[in-house]
């Protein structure tokens, strides 16, 4: 009896030790009270004339639509864990181009190089129907984060993985956030790794050339098909001897991200982010073709149209690369940001980014970004908003066809020339925080809507619209 | 070297301001102050991180894909 009792009596203590434990987890603050769950989704398009799939020139037509579902759970009263799944569909003319030549080319896969025959045809300013017009992108991302008890220390961990044809990442990272001096200070530091791999898709003509050598103007694509020159006469004499096959297809980016946050006053509030990155590997996109200034000129197509190749006159004839963009092996990228955020009034906020950046490729860029939100009422906000951004060029960097064949790096890639680009946009967020609309568990807390129109002065011009649905599930 | 050293000594000087309180933080607390990059911003980021030539230093993503679209 008296060994019945004992354990009761244990029993007993340990249910009151673990009641009294219970209800000081109860006064403990929650980092994420219950799941919540961001549904995302952004239509893009953009249009220009400096596709570098056609060596600077043509068109850089584009749509991408891309949606993401962040799904963020509380594991405990100290730990979230977020997983972030996103899939983005693209359709490019640039792109397509990468075989030119409509239905009948042989880039990327083998399997179609028995289908020429017919006198094929291309153009820089349109889209082909080759198959890699259009592609996916399915990316996850899954982070795990851990606060102290008294919410002053943060560390996080994060792994990453996306994929597409040609182009698999994968990456993984972990950081720490130390808060003090009653929370208005906050200093974080970040380390990512992604270890990429490319596997290369190459122009039409490039890949011909690499299967079968100097015969290949006589087998597989090139098989009964006409080879012009400048002058629209028939020849044999397009070799592209620079090519040289790409022998690493790795792209490894290391990152040490550091930030600080301070409270300045009651209303202002500001944080510095200085990044050291570091890329290394296949930097360069293996279908980005490269006419040199030193090389003759070679088509395929209708030589009516070789006199206007430059010029959207042109509807039937593609010319042949002599390589494709060759980059260094290695670039280390520097960019630092200050964000200040200014609360003017109940109506009136102010919010604004400022950043400067430098790598070794001697690009230098500077990025000024505002946005005003207007409250309207308890649950609406509107936001006009305005991003200016310029940059140098890239050392590597010349216009279409101006390079030549004796330099070592080159590419003709608009997006690492000189320019400078106009942002604006506006954007509304609805917030309701009773979550009175609801979806099976789920309560809408807030949507975000944003569109932004972009000008680049290379003549580059894109729109996108995001939407971005937030909903928390019910305790 | 000295442009750290003047770093740190901004940063030091900045995070000795005057603490602001907990029940103070009313304007600092807003939705519209938060120091990150709003959730449906992240596509504009992408964009521009393909289109442009740099990158980092807004607390995003630094690195992982070709961005080459």
């Amino acid at each position: 009896m008296k060994k019945y009792l004992f354990i009761f009596a244990l029993l007993s203590a340990y249910q009151s030790f673990a009641q009294q434990k219970d209800s000081t987890a109860t006064f403990k603050k929650r980092v994420l009270e219950a799941t919540e769950v961001d549904f995302l989704i952004s239509y893009y398009k953009q249009d220009g004339v400096h596709s570098a799939v056609s060596g600077g020139m043509g068109s850089e037509k584009l749509t991408d639509l891309a949606s993401n579902i962040v799904v963020s759970m509380p594991m405990s009263a100290d730990a979230i864990l977020t997983v972030d799944a996103g899939l983005s569909a693209y359709t490019s003319a640039s792109s397509s181009n990468i075989n030119p030549f409509n239905s009948s080319g042989a880039s990327g896969d083998d399997d179609d190089d028995d289908k020429a025959g017919t006198e094929p045809y291309g153009t820089p300013w349109l889209a082909s129907s080759g198959a890699s017009a259009q592609d996916a992108l399915a990316s996850v991302v899954i982070n795990y984060s851990h606060s102290s008890d008294d919410r002053n220390f943060i560390w996080n961990a994060d792994v990453a993985f996306s994929n597409e044809y040609d182009y698999t990442s994968i990456g993984f990272g972990g950081g720490v956030a130390k808060l003090f001096n009653q929370k208005n200070t906050e200093l974080s530091l970040k380390a990512n790794v992604y270890l990429d791999q490319w596997r290369p898709i190459l122009p039409t003509e490039l890949h011909e050339y690499d299967k079968y050598g100097s015969s290949f103007l006589n087998n597989g694509y090139f098989s009964g098909v006409t080879v012009y020159d400048q002058n629209g006469l028939a020849s044999n004499a397009y070799l592209p001897s620079q090519f040289k096959d790409i022998q690493s297809v790795n792209r490894n980016s290391y990152s040490l991200s550091f930030s600080f946050s301070q409270i300045l006053t009651k209303k202002l509030q500001l944080s510095l982010f200085f990044d050291v990155l570091q890329q290394e590997g296949l930097l360069s996109t293996p279908y980005h073709r490269i006419y040199f200034a030193d090389k003759a000129n070679y088509y395929i197509g209708q030589t009516q149209y070789i006199p206007v190749y430059e010029t959207t006159e042109n509807v039937g004839v593609y010319r042949l690369a002599d390589d494709i963009e060759r980059l260094p092996k290695s670039r280390f990228k520097l960019p630092i940001g200050v964000r200040l955020n200014y609360y003017i009034n109940e109506t009136f906020k102010l919010r604004t980014y400022y950043r400067y950046y430098t790598d070794n490729w001697g690009i230098s860029a500077h990025t000024a970004n505002i946005e005003v939100p207007i409250k309207l009422n308890d649950n609406f906000t509107v936001y006009p908003m305005y991003r200016y951004y310029t940059q140098t060029e890239s050392k590597y960097f010349a216009p279409f066809e101006t390079h030549v064949s004796t330099e070592k790096y080159y590419t003709s890639d608009y997006d690492l020339s000189t320019f400078s680009a106009n942002q604006y946009g506006i954007g509304a967020t609805y917030v309701d925080i009773f979550t009175k609309a609801h979806i099976w568990k789920f309560g809408l807390k807030n949507i975000d809507f944003r569109y932004n129109h972009y000008d680049r002065s290379d003549t580059l011009s894109a729109d996108i619209v995001s939407l971005a649905f937030k909903f928390v599930m019910d305790k | 070297m000295n442009k750290v050293f003047s770093l740190i000594a901004v940063l030091f000087v900045l995070s000795s301001c005057t603490a602001v309180k907990e029940y103070e933080k009313e304007y600092i607390n807003d939705p519209e102050m938060k120091l990150s990059a709003k959730t449906a911003e992240r596509y504009e980021v992408t964009f521009q991180v393909y289109r442009e030539a740099a990158a980092g230093a807004n607390g995003g993503k630094t690195g992982g894909g070709c961005g080459c679209n």
